[in-house]
C-alpha cells in the first residue's frame, strides 16, 4: 500500500488487484477440478488435513519465514504458530489503526473458494498435477485475500474524509448503517462490469490473424479461459461484500 | 557407416513399428506439443506483469552481510526459491517429468495422493534441462530490463513472483526435449543419422523453422500489449497518451519479443539438441 493514503491510491491498488485475480483465476482454470488434492486426510498428513491444506499452511510458514505478513493486506490463512521473520524487514508508515492486523476475514474466504467459486470456474475431471493444482489455488487466494483486506484502508480513508458521519455510528456499534453508509451501488456496478471486461479481454485466445479489435475481447464469452460472467458473480456475491466486512469490522474499532 | 541391407532394413522395421506403437499409447504430437508452447506463452507473460508490479528490490538479490562466507551463502530469492521448492517436492509437484525443479530436494514421502503419469520421453534423454542457464539469465540478464529501480521492501512477494517466472519459463525450455520427441518419431531415419555422426549444426538446422519462430515471438509480443494494458470501464482501453507510447503498458511488448527471440527459443532449441544427441543412449 502506497505511503500516501488517498482516496486515489487505494482506488489504485484496488483497480490493480483486479487484473492480478483475473490472471490467477485463468491459471487455474487451466487444470480441471482435481477433486483429490481436496479430499482430507491427504496421505500422511497431520490432523486430516488435505493436501492443499496442507500446502498452504507449508507455503505460509515459508512466507513468514521472509517477512510477509508485516501490512495489514496481509492477511494468513492459517495464523496460528507462524515463524517469526528471519531476515530484517523494511518498515512501511504505519496509516492504519494498530490493531488493524487482528481484522481478517479468511475463514470466510477460504470456505467461498473452494465450496463456491472453484465449481464455477474449472472443468470436471482429473489430471493428476495435484502439487501444480494447489499452489495455483494458493495464488488464487492470497489475491483474493489481498483485495478484500484492502477495505481497511477503503475504511480509514473514508472515516477519515467524515469523521462525524462514522463517529456516532462506531459508538453506537450501528453495523447495518455503517454498512449502509460504505455501500456505493452505482461504484460496485463499474467495478463488477470492469472485471468482467478484464475476464473477457485477458482469457481470449490472442492469434496474429484477428483483425477485429483485441483490446476488446473477443465477442464470444465461451471461448474465454474462464467465464467473464463468474467474475462478475464472484465480485458482486463475495468480494465486494467481504470487503465491506473488513471495513466495517476495522471502523467498529477505529475509536478504541 | 553403412549397415548391411538386410539388417537396415529390419531396423527400420523395428523403427516404424514402435513409432505406430508410440504414437497409439501417448498423447503427444505436434498439436499437443504446439498447444502446449501456445499456452504456456500466456502464462510466461502474466508471470511476467506480475513481477513487474513491485520495482527491482535489490536486497532481496543480494546475500545478506551475516550469511556471506556460511553455509547459507545465498540470496534471500534463491533461499526463497529453495525452500518453495522444498514444499513442492513434499507435495508431489516433480513426480511427472514436465518440471524439472532449479534445487533437486530429497524428500521421504510425499504426501500427494499417487497417479499414472504417462512417460512420454526417452527415459535416458528427460534429464536434459537449461535450468543454470535459465536461472542466471533471469537474475543477471532479464531482471533489470522488466523492473523498474526502486525498493517497496516487499520482498517476500518478489521472491514469489520470480519463482513463478522461473518456474513458467523452465517449463517451457525444457519442453523442448517434448518437441525433440516428437520431432524424432516424425522422421527417425534422418535424425538418427544425425545423431549418430553428433552433428549439432545439422540437427539445429533440422529443427529450426523461423518463419513460424516470428509468429511467435509476433504473437507473444501481442499478448503482452493485451494482457499488459490499463482496462478502463468506459469507453475505449487506456493505451496511453499517444498510440505509441509503451510507457503505459505494464510490461514493455518489445522487451517480451527480445525474451523469446534472444533467450527462450535458442534454449528451448539447445534443449532440443542436447536431448536428441541423448536420444539414442
Amino acid at each position: 500500500m502506497a505511503e500516501q493514503l488517498s482516496l486515489a491510491a487505494v482506488r489504485g491498488a484496488l483497480i490493480r488487484e483486479e487484473d492480478s485475480i483475473v490472471f490467477a483465476l485463468i491459471e487455474r482454470a487451466r487444470r480441471p477440478r482435481n477433486a483429490p488434492a481436496y479430499y482430507a486426510p491427504a496421505a500422511g498428513a497431520d490432523d486430516g488435513q488435505s493436501l492443499a491444506e496442507f500446502f498452504v499452511r507449508e507455503a505460509e510458514a515459508l512466507h513468514a519465514k521472509a517477512g510477509h505478513y508485516e501490512k495489514p493486506e496481509d492477511v494468513p490463512f492459517f495464523p496460528q504458530d507462524l515463524p517469526s521473520p528471519l531476515f530484517p524487514t523494511k518498515g512501511y508508515p504505519k496509516v492504519l489503526h494498530p490493531f488493524a492486523s487482528s481484522v481478517s476475514v479468511n475463514d470466510a474466504i477460504w470456505k467461498m473458494y473452494f465450496n463456491e467459486l472453484l465449481p464455477l470456474f474449472t472443468v470436471d475431471g482429473d489430471d493428476g498435477y495435484y502439487a501444480e493444482t494447489v499452489a495455483l489455488d494458493f495464488a488464487c487466494l492470497k489475491a483474493l485475500s489481498r483485495r478484500i483486506h484492502y477495505g481497511k484502508y477503503v475504511a480509514e480513508v473514508k472515516f477519515q474524509d467524515a469523521p462525524q458521519d462514522y463517529s456516532p455510528l462506531i459508538h453506537a456499534k450501528a453495523t447495518d448503517a455503517l454498512m449502509n453508509l460504505l455501500t456505493f451501488k452505482a461504484v460496485e456496478e463499474k467495478v463488477k462490469k470492469r472485471v468482467e471486461k478484464k475476464a473477457r479481454i485477458f482469457g481470449q485466445n490472442v492469434t496474429l490473424e484477428d483483425s477485429a479489435d483485441k483490446n476488446e475481447g473477443s465477442a464470444d464469452d465461451s471461448e474465454c479461459k474462464v467465464n467473464p460472467k463468474v467474475l462478475s458473480e464472484l465480485y458482486d456475491r463475495w468480494v465486494m461484500p467481504l470487503t465491506k466486512d473488513v471495513e466495517v469490522d476495522y471502523l467498529l474499532r477505529r475509536l478504541d | 557407416m553403412l549397415m548391411p541391407m538386410a539388417s537396415l532394413y529390419t531396423y527400420l522395421l523395428i523403427c516404424n513399428a514402435t513409432l505406430l506403437l508410440l504414437h497409439r499409447c501417448s498423447g503427444l504430437s505436434l498439436d499437443t506439443v504446439r498447444d502446449f508452447l501456445t499456452r504456456e506463452e500466456d502464462t510466461i507473460v502474466f508471470s511476467i506483469i506480475e513481477r513487474a508490479k513491485y520495482p527491482l528490490n535489490l536486497p532481496a538479490y543480494e546475500v545478506p552481510a551475516y550469511f556471506a562466507g556460511s553455509r547459507h551463502d545465498a540470496s534471500f530469492a534463491e533461499l526463497f526459491v529453495r525452500d518453495s521448492e522444498a514444499v513442492q517436492t513434499k507435495a508431489g509437484r516433480y513426480q511427472n517429468q514436465e518440471e524439472i525443479p532449479f534445487f533437486p530436494f530429497r524428500v521421504p514421502f510425499i504426501l500427494s495422493p499417487s497417479y499414472n503419469f504417462t512417460s512420454d520421453l526417452y527415459p535416458a534423454a528427460a534429464f536434459v534441462n537449461l535450468n543454470d542457464e535459465i536461472w542466471s539469465i533471469y537474475f543477471n540478464q532479464f531482471l533489470s530490463l522488466l523492473a523498474k529501480n526502486g525498493d517497496d521492501g516487499n520482498y517476500a512477494a518478489t521472491a514469489a513472483s520470480d519463482f513463478l517466472c522461473l518456474q513458467a519459463l523452465s517449463k517451457r525450455i525444457n519442453y523442448g526435449r517434448y518437441v525433440a520427441e516428437v520431432k524424432f518419431r516424425g522422421d527417425p531415419q534422418n535424425y538418427t543419422t544425425l545423431i549418430r555422426n553428433k552433428d549439432k549444426d545439422a540437427l539445429m538446422k533440422l529443427l529450426t523453422s523461423e518463419s513460424q519462430e516470428d509468429v511467435v515471438k509476433r504473437r507473444v509480443q501481442k499478448k503482452a500489449m493485451v494482457f499488459g494494458q490499463n482496462v478502463t470501464s468506459n469507453g475505449p482501453v487506456e493505451t496511453g497518451d499517444s498510440n505509441s507510447s509503451q510507457a503505459s503498458f505494464k510490461v514493455d511488448p518489445s522487451l517480451v519479443y527480445k525474451l523469446y527471440d534472444q533467450w527462450v527459443i535458442p534454449l528451448t532449441k539447445q534443449v532440443e539438441v542436447e536431448y536428441l544427441l541423448h536420444r539414442l543412449d
